[in-house]
């Protein structure tokens, strides 16, 4: 051991910079690898917890409206698949009725619902994940709040209705497994029953959710498939086990999956470079080797000295790696935590790391094997001359026509010779660029106000939902009596959304969300074929018509009111939301089948959508008013948000990388080139031009890194996003790029600072003495 | 030409022990160079020779004293200027040809005739070719500087430090990797070059090269132990040598 501490020892003081080089990269490797893997093991850790203890349903059918108690529960009953099932009465209290501390919730485009806790299963949890309880008089607050408006315990939530107000205290957070995320668009306060029963006289609509929990290996499909047969109560989405789950994996384990895909990134960016340091210090180490082999050192001995020394300092870097991982894991996966918990298998949030520190040292072991393996090749004399396996580097040719610029000339030469040195620095530069660049724009796209687009409709600026209640028609006049003859509204319309029964390939029956108003006021941009026209035409959600295998020109058979129709395919459109399920044509509902009536209205120029919003809100007090920038960005939710923080990480590290890589290989070019330094200043170049060059060929190398990884960024990531976008109904996204911020302000950003990084890391060539270095 | 006026070199070595001890090479050395000279400095391992030769050339900055460079003083030149001065009035030599690799030797060559931007390319790009010829070397100008003999090497180094007609030529032990044959063309050529006027400065363990020179000048310890001024005709060799076992 003192042996190769003294190794490592006189390694930093005979070649300081390319031993620290080596270890800043096996500290950043380990670092990347245990903190990656630590948000990793905490993300599944918690999301496993949670689900245990809450238990949620794997299918639940929303219903408004009247319904018959006594055959849903027959139909549980007697369907062999279900193992436990629950009727939860959700009662739904207008945004504008609930106050905290003095403010509505209707800023929050959320529906709220206060229920009692369930019995059997679909628990809400507190925050110490146990089955919470709320006394009379308290109410449980959704997790979601106390992160976006701060409620804590202690608090007072006031609900307010005419004459009627009722205080609850917030006795304890709540987590809830089913709609924690912002996604999921409703949420559930938890009161006491006593409670539930004052406040649903006073105000309120009741909803309810049929929920099942299935026998281990049974289908969601075979139920749901049983259930709409059935012809149960469905007014209202359906939602399975597996839709939950993409929205809580979606929400907050975004922040968590990105970071591992960074971290992925990083640490295939540090092994490239470590790989390269390695055969750098062990072309450094030629003659050593060629030493021991001249006094006759078996060449497995040779071997396992050079890795022992080399796992010292993975032993060290990983020791530095995985301390330094537990801040910055827990920094990482505090949404997770929040909304989850810490979950209960501590062997994954401690071990994954701990086994990632293995596999890195696995892979310097194996590096160093490589490399020494094809150094011991060589014979004694062209290990001494440290001339063994060297690549020969190529020759480029001075203009016959004299020097205009002699250190662009000089340094693009050099650089076409050495090319091959310079692939590691390129790659990490297009991985920097990739880095800052994606989560950039994947943020512009969502934030954009065409964004609507992928979300089942055209450009609006506000909607209007008034959703099934007694006074559905009621409500209905007074909205078109408020907009009628508004000069500030330019275009305006209304669409009726209910439930259809659609026939599957395989003959069942399906139900299927259908809007229904007329689809050329707010124009969609179609995948394929366009907006339906007449009464015998039918559009349908990419997801839609995935499952139900349709194409254009295709029929489509539906039942609605015991009759059944038939519907020519006119057109695919993206949709993300309902799960990606919707649908479009002319249906005649009736008024009790209308689940909601949307409208969306376009302002007349220079109107400004909040102002209109709240004047709108004021008009129309029990109705919900939207407006659509922010409908966008609150259902989904956190994630633009979370895009913002992953984009600053994101750029942060690329350039933090970027930055310590350019001067560690400035360092490493600039040690193996000392003698071509040397003969330049010799021949009469200033250190100025030296460090010139040396910066031309960096910068060179980084414009090619930022256009091959803005162009990856366009395409590859573009890809990226459709996939994590697909499971949710848009297949085909187009990443909306805003050209200033990506075409010129962040390459500018990230040359000034490899620009900062090269000016100081090319500092050394003052220091290098002709003199010493010759006679050396 | 150049005056060296009680120059002083000393080091400061890496660990805290010799940081704080400073390791003297030149003590007050002082001497001339006039135009058109010959000189070869001659002493043992470690007497400071390559040392004298980089601060007279300005490649290294002294401790203490003055060099001049008709009447210019080397010791307060700003890196810059120096850098300049190098390119366009001296021509350095050194024991091991360094050249830069991704260069064929021809380009080599003209790089400094190119950079200082002194005379036309074709103009240099003919001198090169004519200095290549006189040393014999004209058939390698497209080639790798790893495919030919140090001999050659050698002589491609003399050609490139003369392709700005400078006015001194600084040379570190240039026959120290070469056989007999080469030192002899290599010393052939130096005496040439001086005949035409050119002055040197050489750093030599080899009798060989000191016995072409018009003046020795042997170090020790830092120091001047001798000057000797080397006559034509005689036997120089065995003046040269009784002198060495006297200094």
């Amino acid at each position: 051991m003192k042996l190769l501490i003294n190794l490592v020892r006189k390694d930093f003081k005979r070649n300081p910079a390319i031993t620290t080089a080596l270890v800043v990269f096996l500290i950043l490797a380990a670092l990347l690898m245990a903190g990656g893997l630590r948000v990793a093991g905490t993300m599944i850790s918690a999301y496993d917890q949670l689900n245990q203890k809450a238990i949620p349903p794997e299918y639940l059918q929303m219903h408004k409206g009247e319904y018959d108690n006594e055959a849903v529960g027959h139909f549980a009953a007697n369907q062999d698949g279900i193992q436990d099932f629950l009727t939860v009465e959700m009662l739904t209290i207008n945004n504008a009725s609930i106050i905290y501390q003095g403010e509505t919730l209707e800023k929050v485009l959320m529906d709220n619902s206060f229920v009692v806790q369930n019995v059997g299963f679909d628990y809400l949890l507190n925050m110490d994940n146990q089955v919470a309880t709320v006394k009379p008089g308290e109410v449980g607050v959704p997790v979601y709040y106390a992160e976006i408006l701060g409620i804590a315990p202690g608090d007072l939530i006031t609900l307010k209705k005419d004459d009627y107000i009722k205080d609850l205290k917030v006795a304890t957070i709540i987590r809830d497994a089913q709609m924690n995320v912002a996604m999921t668009s409703s949420k559930r306060f938890l009161i006491s029953p006593v409670d539930q029963l004052e406040l649903s006289q006073k105000m309120g609509e009741w909803e309810y959710s049929f929920q099942f929990l299935l026998k281990e290996g049974v289908d969601t499909g075979v139920l749901e498939q049983a259930y709409q047969s059935a012809n149960l109560p469905a007014n209202g989405v359906a939602i399975t086990g597996s839709l939950l789950n993409l929205y809580n994996v979606f929400s907050y384990g975004l922040v968590a999956m990105i970071i591992v895909a960074i971290s992925l990134l990083l640490i295939f960016m540090a092994m490239l470079c470590l790989s390269y340091i390695i055969r750098a210090t062990m072309a450094e180490e030629q003659k050593s080797v060629g030493e021991m082999k001249a006094i006759g050192f078996p060449g497995k001995s040779i071997e396992i000295l050079f890795q022992m020394k080399y796992l010292t300092l993975m032993a060290v870097a990983g020791i530095i790696g995985y301390l330094g991982a537990i801040p910055f894991g827990n920094f990482f996966s505090e949404a997770v935590v929040r909304y989850c918990g810490t979950g209960s298998s501590p062997g994954l949030i401690w071990g994954l790391p701990f086994l990632g520190m293995f596999f890195l040292s696995g892979m310097v072991a194996f590096g160093c094997h490589r490399v020494i393996k094809k150094n011991l090749n060589n014979t004694v004399m062209e290990l001494l001359r440290g001339s063994g396996g060297r690549r020969r580097e190529g020759h480029y040719t001075l203009p016959s026509s004299g020097f205009k610029y002699p250190n662009l000339t000089i340094a693009i030469g050099e650089l076409g010779c050495k090319w091959r040195e310079y692939g590691v620095i390129l790659v990490v530069f297009v991985i920097s660029a990739f880095l800052i660049l994606l989560p950039m724009n994947m943020k512009n796209t969502i934030q954009d106000p065409s964004f609507i687009t992928y979300m089942g409709v055209g450009e609006s600026d506000i909607r209007i939902d008034v959703h099934f209640s007694q006074q559905i028609n009621q409500q209905q006049d007074q909205v078109l009596k408020v907009l009628e003859n508004d000069p500030e509204i330019e275009k305006k319309a209304i669409y009726k959304n209910g439930y259809l029964q659609a026939q599957t390939k395989s003959g069942e029956w399906q139900s299927i969300r259908v809007e229904s108003g007329d689809q050329s006021v707010f124009p969609l941009v179609y995948l394929e074929g366009s907006a339906p026209i007449g009464s015998n035409e039918m559009a349908l959600s990419y997801m839609n018509a995935s499952e139900l295998e349709k194409k254009i020109g295709d029929v489509l058979t539906v039942e609605y009111g015991g009759e059944t129709m038939n519907y020519t395919i006119a057109g695919i459109y993206q949709d993300i939301t309902y799960g990606g399920k919707t649908a479009k044509a002319a249906i005649d509902y009736r008024n009790e089948d209308v689940e909601v009536y949307i409208l969306y209205l376009s302002l007349a120029e220079g109107i400004n959508i909040d102002t209109k919003t709240n004047e709108l809100r004021e008009a129309l007090p029990n109705i919900k008013v939207t407006p659509v920038p922010s409908f966008i960005t609150q259902t989904l939710g956190g994630i633009v948000n979370n895009l913002s923080q992953v984009a600053a990480a994101a750029m942060a590290i690329a350039l933090m990388i970027s930055t310590l890589i350019t001067i560690m290989f400035l360092k490493l070019i600039m040690a193996r080139e000392h003698s071509a330094i040397a003969v330049k200043k010799a021949i009469g170049f200033t250190n100025r031009d030296i460090r010139i060059q040396l910066a031309i060929r960096i910068l060179v190398i980084l414009c090619l890194g930022i256009i091959i990884g803005t162009v990856l960024a366009n395409t590859l990531g573009e890809a990226i996003f459709s996939l994590m976008l697909s499971s949710m109904g848009a297949s085909r996204m187009t990443l909306l790029i805003q050209p200033l911020k990506a075409y010129l302000i962040s390459p500018l950003v990230q040359l000034l600072v490899v620009a900062i990084a090269v000016i100081g890391g090319t500092k050394a060539v003052k220091h290098y003495h002709i003199k010493e270095q010759i006679i050396e | 030409m150049i005056k060296v006026e009680q120059i002083s070199k000393s080091f400061k070595g890496n660990s805290p022990v010799d940081s704080a001890i400073a390791t003297s090479v030149l003590n007050g050395v002082s001497f001339e160079i006039a135009r058109g000279d010959f000189v070869a400095v001659m002493g043992p391992s470690g007497s400071g020779k390559s040392t004298l030769l980089y601060s007279v050339s300005g490649m290294d900055r002294v401790t203490e004293g003055q060099v001049w460079f008709d009447g210019v003083s080397l010791s307060e030149m700003n890196e810059q200027s120096l850098s300049g001065f190098r390119l366009n009035k001296m021509g350095f030599v050194f024991q091991n040809a360094q050249m830069l690799k991704n260069l064929s030797i021809f380009d080599n060559l003209i790089l400094p005739g190119l950079v200082a931007k002194k005379e036309k390319p074709q103009v240099i790009r003919k001198r090169a070719k004519d200095l290549m010829k006189r040393m014999d070397i004209d058939g390698l100008c497209g080639r790798d500087i790893r495919e030919v003999s140090g001999g050659q090497l050698q002589r491609a180094s003399i050609c490139r430090a003369m392709i700005n007609n400078p006015e001194v030529l600084f040379l570190d032990e240039p026959t120290g990797a070469l056989n007999s044959e080469a030192t002899d063309q290599v010393l052939d050529i130096l005496e040439d070059l001086n005949g035409e006027g050119m002055t040197i400065m050489t750093v030599t363990h080899d009798l060989r090269v000191a016995l072409r020179a018009k003046k020795v000048i042997y170090l020790r310890d830092g120091a001047i132990a001798g000057e000797k001024e080397l006559t034509a005709g005689g036997n120089r060799e065995q003046a040269l040598d009784d002198w060495l076992k006297g200094v």
